[in-house]
């Protein structure tokens, strides 16, 4: 159960204040929690949470000129952070813990993408990234590890983390973020200024990101989570101002708990958002990703298509929420989920939302949920592709159709990598 | 020991009897067209030929190359010297038809004991082909069949058809939905893959094709099973007088 190893005595950072965090954990336990938690053990996550590792260090990779970088206590008053924390209590739970967070700002568009170091176990600040008017930046965002799906031994990894954390329960009454603990939990080696010092395979990672885009700034955002055995919980809520444009792609091979959140405020008018994605869960996995988009200026844009396959005893959930605001007219909103599942165990949830207060909208969604066509299947077969290399193929078809941006080649690599191993022939 | 042979065929799909005592030989060299009316059974025997699953054979046999055809994987028919030119060939996004022939070659080649063909060398075959048949090669970037007017999908099957050279193709309905210049196009693909090591089973609704690809043999379908066989001026009868009188005579 959340909050049995001191969850209540978690201390609140300034910015984020005492009633926001005790907003965050009645939300915790609160009937949206359990809606949006349907298919994730939040109680569990927030656990491992509890005892997880601080992840310290910057929240760039040699970050571009042009790209300011302050924590949040080195600034002269704290930043204003909107987290919807009754719908996204982890996210205050982590600022919590971390006690501080990172404020990027870009001013000017940057001579390069801004990378972000690869997820590592443990609780690391959130960031809150603010590109300034007219900026136009590309993200990038990978992980790679040499983790692969053979290395996970069982469907439970989330079960092992909560494990080795109740075994290291604290017996202290201090506050789980207070100083004598906060150095307790830090990693051995730790230095500002670089990537991830922590790698402890098998502990939840988490990263929550704040992005603001002011007036017309374009971010392209490219996102590959491609170590399948990464345990992790991810929170982009992101604002944008008028003409702003966010573009989000982002592909996912999981064999483990792998939670993603997406949350898009479309404030200005002409603010467009899109999302592509293909993700292949496999063995135990349990991938869930979920995407609130908020229609709140006029003639405001958003495009989701997400593509996900199931094979093992994967569990795969997708749920899209559109909400058009009373003031939203001409928005035009389209939002399309597949499924695939490769196995009879495969466990697929899928579930389009849409929340309409305006007449004058287009809006469209869809999901299916399905096994490989069998009319395709044969045609494959009768120009003599074997069984399992016309799955193959089929599947890396449908996952293709899902890839955007410069992590595309690569992702589709490793997708095919996992596939060969799972299937012979 | 004929290229294909095929005994007294019965076949059901879905518990309905379609195929009703089918008999027909073929030699290589030989062309052989399959006409008759809606229903008879003209799919449903390239079908089960190709070994599509749900086409149960419930009496006869098939022999090809003189080895029987009971429960091979399509593939294995495939691989095996078997080609299929699809009705309605199959829509796959994602899957490069470069990607997708390459597949096909190389699996034809492993089964076969042939080392592969050079990336290099296959795409040049494969573009020169595509030009014979004058599809775009920027179709052979695109996903297979994807987008493809009804003509392009056809003209696609005839390339696969080419680069596989395949001992018997059975094309069904090839002309189906396509003008007179594709039709064209596509008799001259088969023309040039017809050899004296070859066989072509031809299946249409109409003479047109014929005046383009000269059978050896023409046969009626009805009701499951060949009704009446003759040379090319029974396609030209047929132009004529439509199947009604062969129901009558028979």
């Amino acid at each position: 159960m959340a909050g049995e190893i001191g969850l209540e005595a978690l201390q609140a950072p300034a910015w984020l204040g005492d009633a926001g965090l005790a907003r965050c954990r009645r939300a915790l336990t609160g009937k949206l929690a359990r809606e949006t938690w349907k298919y994730s053990p939040l109680g569990k996550v927030t656990q491992a949470l509890l005892d997880a590792p601080m992840a310290r260090g910057s929240p760039l990779v040699d970050a571009p000129e042009q790209v300011r970088v302050r924590r949040f206590t080195a600034l002269p008053s704290p930043p204003e952070c909107r987290i919807n924390l009754h719908r996204y209590p982890l996210a205050g739970i982590v600022a919590a813990l971390a006690g501080d967070g990172w404020l990027a700002e870009v001013a000017e568009t940057p001579d390069r993408p801004l990378r972000l170091p690869a997820a590592t176990p443990g609780v690391a600040a959130p960031l809150l990234l603010r590109v300034g008017a007219g900026c136009r930046v590309e993200i990038e965002e990978t992980d790679a590890g040499a983790s692969t799906i053979a290395d996970v031994s069982g469907p439970q990894r989330l079960g092992e983390v909560v494990d080795r954390a109740t075994r290291g329960r604290r017996s202290n009454k201090a506050p789980v973020n207070s100083p004598q603990v906060l150095a307790a939990r830090a990693p051995e080696a730790e230095s500002e200024g670089t990537s991830a010092t922590h790698d402890n395979q098998g502990t939840l990672a988490t990263r929550v990101v704040l992005l603001f885009l002011a007036q017309t700034a374009e971010v392209r955002w490219s996102r590959a989570d491609l170590a399948p055995a990464r345990e992790g919980w991810s929170l982009l809520a992101a604002e944008l101002d008028e003409d702003a444009s966010l573009t989000f792609n982002h592909q996912s091979l999981a064999a483990a708990f792998q939670r993603l959140d997406v949350s898009v405020a479309l404030h200005g008018a002409g603010a467009r958002f899109g999302s592509t994605g293909a993700a292949l869960a496999s063995a135990g996995a349990q991938l869930d990703l979920q995407y609130v988009i908020e229609h709140i200026g006029h003639r405001t844009v958003s495009r989701v298509k997400q593509h996900n396959l199931a094979s093992g005893k994967a569990r795969c959930t997708f749920n899209g929420r559109i909400h058009i605001h009373p003031h939203a007219s001409g928005a035009d909103a389209d939002l399309s989920n597949r499924n695939l599942a490769l196995s009879a165990n495969a466990d697929i949830n899928t579930k389009p939302e849409l929340e309409i207060y305006n007449d004058d909208v287009r809006c469209a969604h869809g999901a299916t949920v399905g096994r490989l066509d069998d009319d395709a299947l044969f045609y494959l077969q009768s120009r003599g592709l074997p069984t399992a290399a016309a799955q193959r193929l089929l599947s890396i078809g449908f996952l293709r159709d899902g890839l955007s941006g410069p992590f595309a080649e690569q992702a589709a690599n490793s997708f095919l990598q996992q596939l060969s191993a799972a299937t012979s022939g | 020991m004929s290229l294909l042979q095929v005994d007294d065929l019965h076949v059901s799909v879905g518990g309905e009897a379609i195929l009703k005592g089918l008999s027909l030989r073929m030699e290589a060299g030989e062309v052989h067209a399959i006409m008759g009316p809606n229903g008879s059974g003209k799919s449903t025997l390239a079908n089960v030929l190709a070994g599509r699953p749900g086409y149960e054979v419930t009496g006869g046999a098939i022999a090809f190359k003189g080895h029987p055809l009971g429960q091979e994987e399509p593939e294995a028919r495939a691989q095996a010297g078997l080609f299929l030119a699809f009705q309605y060939p199959v829509e796959i996004p994602g899957v490069s038809n470069m990607e997708f022939l390459k597949a096909a070659q190389d699996s034809h080649f492993k089964a076969n004991g042939q080392a592969a063909e050079s990336p290099v060398a296959f795409m040049r075959r494969v573009r020169t082909l595509a030009d014979s048949l004058s599809l775009n090669p920027e179709f052979l970037k695109r996903g297979v069949n994807e987008g493809f007017s009804g003509g392009e999908k056809k003209r696609n099957e005839i390339l696969q058809m080419l680069l596989l050279a395949p001992t018997l193709a059975v094309l069904d309905e090839t002309d189906s939905g396509l003008d007179i210049d594709a039709v064209q196009t596509v008799a001259a693909g088969v023309n040039r893959f017809r050899s004296a090591d070859n066989g072509v089973l031809l299946i249409t609704h109409y003479q047109r094709l014929l005046n383009h690809i000269v059978p050896d043999f023409v046969h009626v379908l009805a009701e499951g099973r060949i009704v009446e066989s003759g040379d090319r001026k029974l396609a030209e009868t047929l132009e004529e007088r439509g199947y009604a009188w062969l129901a009558k005579s028979g």
